[in-house]
């Protein structure tokens, strides 16, 4: 017989499909396919829902921002309401893989990947999202801290799936931030990576937030530097700080693209110099 | 399973599998060997094509995803030139060129020529939305085609030049 190829035409067609042995949600293919080829993966029954309608939207109610998990992150940076209110997104999406591979892949499918690496993560962290999880008993609704677990793993249940995303719209006065380190510009894994929201009045750190990627089992926010640096004035000896916080909040691991102590190294000097940068303006 | 899309203008009807790519519905059902396999993993851009107008990695999608849809390869490219009639089988015929691929040849943006009908894919993606690209935009637009012979200037040189030629032909 081999794999199953099913063509998922409503929401209550995929729960139903999603329950039996060996389903799997297709969509973008920018993961699933590789790894179905090198044999990482061998799905029997594969859901193809990347033109659901239900899972295709971005709307913006009340002081939220829901986007459907089908959403390519190309639709995503050409999206009037994503390009108003969530410049952070914009920044690291155009960052992202490549144009090929971003009219391909989708929000929902880098979050269900799950990477540790995963660069849309680092902008739902800063931007406190939540993921809505829709399974045959109903809805529910988590933050996206919480949804990964660890490297491929989430808080999906068997027979549930990731509908949406709802982003809180941001103050606008907090000023994206992203850097990522990698071998070259396009189509790199980050080695790490750093973003912030940051609102500074002249060297006085109103607010800041601060996530980081490819440093630990999961990508997280680094809530002690946060702490730390909430309402303080930039000095050299905050900066020392908070890199020494900032070594402090990561697990790295070794692997084919970088040492651990490279990663915690980097990651250090990121968060310093977006603090340096502070006082350079 | 059986599907319907239109390739080229044409369409086709074929009977493929969820085992099956895009790339392998092209090269080995329909005969489009234009369109190149690299890595086969999404990262050099040799198998783009484009799938309802955007540019995709055909190795990345699954021919059963494709049903009802409209694929360009670089065979479907030259009868899209304005200076030359549509045909009907979708191929283009003898050395009718598209500006874009008489770009290419005249800047000398073909070395090996393995990459290069991804890359004239990415471009045609890019003009079509974009006729007047500065050069930022170019390197953005072909970030995910890979070349290993020429070292990108002629390309980046082609893709200017193309969009002069497309711009004069409107």
């Amino acid at each position: 017989m081999g794999r199953q190829y099913l063509k998922v035409n409503s929401i209550e067609e995929l729960l139903t499909n999603l329950g039996k042995p060996g389903g799997m949600i297709l969509c973008g293919g920018t993961d699933l396919v590789v790894k179905m080829r090198s044999g990482l993966l061998s799905p029997e029954l594969l859901l193809d829902i990347s033109d659901l309608p239900e899972l295709r939207e971005i709307r913006k109610t009340g002081a939220q921002i829901e986007i459907g998990a089908a959403v390519t992150q190309s639709e995503l940076l050409a999206s009037e309401i994503v390009r108003e209110h969530l410049p952070l997104l914009i920044t690291v999406l155009s960052q992202l893989g490549c144009v090929q591979i971003r009219n391909s892949g989708t929000l929902g499918g880098n979050l269900v990947n799950a990477s540790p690496a995963a660069d849309s993560a680092v902008p739902l962290l800063l931007l406190d999202a939540e993921v809505i999880l829709t399974g045959s008993q109903g809805e529910r609704r988590i933050a996206v801290k919480d949804f990964f677990r660890g490297p491929g793993k989430t808080a999906l249940s068997k027979g549930e799936f990731l509908r949406a995303v709802s982003i809180p719209l941001p103050n606008p006065e907090l000023s994206p931030f992203f850097h990522k380190i990698g071998r070259r510009k396009a189509l790199t894994i980050a080695i790490a990576s750093l973003g912030a929201l940051l609102h500074v009045e002249g060297d006085l750190i109103q607010e800041v937030r601060l996530a980081a990627g490819s440093v630990a089992p999961t990508p997280i926010r680094l809530r002690r530097v946060e702490e730390r640096a909430n309402g303080k004035r930039v000095t050299a000896s905050l900066i020392e700080e908070a890199r020494k916080l900032a070594l402090q909040s990561v697990s790295p691991i070794d692997d084919i693209r970088a040492s651990a102590d490279y990663r915690r190294t980097v990651i250090a000097d990121l968060v310093a110099h977006l603090f340096e940068g502070v006082l350079h303006v | 399973m059986r599907i319907q899309f239109i390739v080229n203008g044409r369409q086709v009807e074929r009977e493929t599998n969820a085992e099956t790519r895009l790339l392998d519905l092209l090269r080995e059902d329909l005969h489009l060997t234009g369109t190149k396999e690299g890595c086969g993993e999404g990262e050099c851009g040799a198998c783009t094509v484009l799938l309802n107008g955007r540019a995709v990695n055909s190795c990345l999608v699954l021919a059963p995803q494709v049903d009802g849809k409209k694929v360009l390869t670089i065979e479907g490219l030259a009868p899209l030139s304005k200076s030359h009639s549509r045909h009907s089988t979708g191929r283009a015929k003898g050395d009718e060129l598209h500006p874009i691929q008489r770009a290419f040849v005249e800047k000398g943006a073909v070395q090996c020529g393995f990459c290069t009908p991804g890359f004239i894919m990415s471009t045609y993606a890019l003009l079509r939305k974009n006729p007047s690209p500065n050069d930022e935009e170019i390197l953005s637009a072909l970030e995910g085609n890979l070349c290993r012979c020429t070292g990108y200037t002629k390309i980046i040189e082609a893709v200017r030049y193309a969009a002069k030629l497309m711009r004069e032909e409107r």
